[in-house]
């Protein structure tokens, strides 16, 4: 399993409301290790769930505090620590950037397979392996929300991370699709964190955070943790 | 968000054109594209227009996304060719549109009958020799990426236009533009957020050399 650990992590932003343009701590200070298969995170818009997930790959970097994937610092080993951290964004549509879902798997295993030859077969494995065969020479501005998602997770998985990062994935999904998509997440051998407001799926790990103002307000059993934040949001 | 004109995805096949290699596709796009520089005369490029009309035949692609893919560049021929026509003549206004109308088929061909990963394959080739100054892969993925968004960008525009005549607005130009702007900016920096989460702005060979620090980019 993928360890991460954050270290009194903090990510301050500049405040453009102020004058001064004093900073603004946007997350943290955030104390954590994770270590469990699954993860899920829950919390409010803008309650800092999406820089939290930011951190784990190395796409923020923290302002004070670190960072570490398996040992592998996300600011100075950033380029070992994504290789090692696959992130998946709730618009797969913006992550998808190459024409079809064949190409832009092939685009993945570019470093790791330089003969065109190898290359093929690997991205036809990947694909076979998601059930996404059939969808591979599609445009993929032709899939539907739901084949663009998976097909997303699929591109970020072919590189075998040991661990995977998802951004609020099912928002764009009707429940069809979310079904879908938590069936391949079932199957994964890879750690997984979730940031979601889909609280079966949040209920649904072996741990979960809820986020608030920037903090970690609970960490711990999914259902408690969940109930947790249902409590925050209607008593807010 | 849909395109579905010549530049979205290759269409499969095994025609003439499809087995063409790739070097002589790129020097007929770039001859294509030249031509209008080097003749005053507008026979040649109607001549080319013909031609390249038989090569989609040849190449069997569809001609809904011939059409699909020109209803896009349609109003900015017309502009283009009135102002033309405004401040030079209608001889030259017309040489002004064939000539982008031919570049435009020409690279729609090639982008149409060429998996984009072949593609990807011949820049790094051509640009190894200049290894040294600029990492071919980069340069690679940098026209991969544009391919893939030319379509994006048309169907960002249509969306946009919609919006912009259920507001009423469809007579002002900025009701279009700004947004069209703002979409692109937004998807720019969702493209580039989403190559950096993948490692894929990484220098070859990170796995040794320190990581570069990344600002945040995220919002919160």
């Amino acid at each position: 399993m993928t360890e991460v650990r954050l270290d009194r992590a903090v990510v301050t932003v500049p405040d453009d409301g102020s004058p001064e343009r004093r900073p603004r701590t946007i997350l943290g200070p955030v104390d954590l290790v994770l270590d469990e298969r699954r993860v899920s995170v829950v919390g409010a818009n803008g309650s800092g769930k999406s820089t939290l997930l930011r951190l784990l790959n190395g796409l923020v970097a923290p302002t004070s505090g670190s960072v570490t994937v398996d040992g592998l610092d996300t600011v100075r080993d950033g380029g070992r620590v994504r290789r090692r951290v696959a992130f998946a964004f709730t618009d797969p549509i913006s992550q998808l950037v190459m024409p079809t879902g064949r190409e832009d798997v092939e685009l993945s295993l570019r470093r790791k397979h330089r003969s065109r030859a190898e290359r093929r077969s690997a991205a036809d494995a990947v694909l076979n392996r998601f059930g996404l065969s059939h969808l591979a020479d599609q445009s993929v501005y032709d899939l539907s929300g739901g084949e663009r998602q998976l097909m997303a997770v699929a591109v970020v998985l072919a590189t075998d991370p040991g661990l995977l990062v998802l951004d609020e994935p099912t928002t764009l999904l009707d429940r069809r699709n979310i079904l879908r998509l938590r069936a391949l997440l079932d199957g994964l051998p890879q750690s997984v964190v979730v940031a979601t407001h889909d609280l079966d799926l949040a209920a649904d790990a072996d741990r979960t955070l809820v986020v608030d103002g920037g903090r970690i307000v609970f960490d711990g059993e999914p259902r408690a943790a969940v109930e947790h934040y249902v409590r925050l949001v209607d008593g807010s | 968000m849909r395109g579905q004109g010549l530049f979205a995805a290759p269409v499969p096949g095994t025609s003439l054109v499809h087995r063409t290699p790739l070097w002589l596709k790129l020097v007929g796009v770039l001859c294509v594209g030249i031509l209008p520089w080097v003749t005053s005369a507008g026979w040649p490029l109607a001549v080319v227009t013909i031609a390249l009309v038989g090569v989609v035949l040849v190449a069997r692609l569809p001609a809904r996304r011939l059409a699909r893919s020109m209803r896009g560049l349609l109003p900015v021929l017309v502009v283009l060719l009135a102002f033309q026509w405004w401040a030079h003549d209608l001889a030259y206004a017309v040489r002004v549109v064939l000539g982008i109308v031919n570049a435009f088929v020409a690279a729609g061909i090639l982008t149409a009958t060429t998996p984009v990963s072949d593609l990807l394959d011949g820049v790094v080739r051509a640009a190894r020799p200049l290894g040294r100054v600029i990492d071919p892969e980069v340069v690679a993925l940098t026209l991969g990426i544009v391919v893939r968004s030319v379509p994006w960008v048309a169907g960002s525009f249509a969306s946009v236009r919609e919006s912009a005549r259920a507001r009423g607005l469809d007579r002002d130009p900025r009701a279009v533009v700004v947004p069209s702007v703002v979409h692109v900016v937004s998807f720019a920096r969702a493209t580039g957020e989403a190559l950096a989460a993948r490692g894929l702005t990484d220098p070859a060979g990170d796995d040794e050399a320190p990581g570069r620090h990344t600002a945040p980019t995220g919002s919160p």
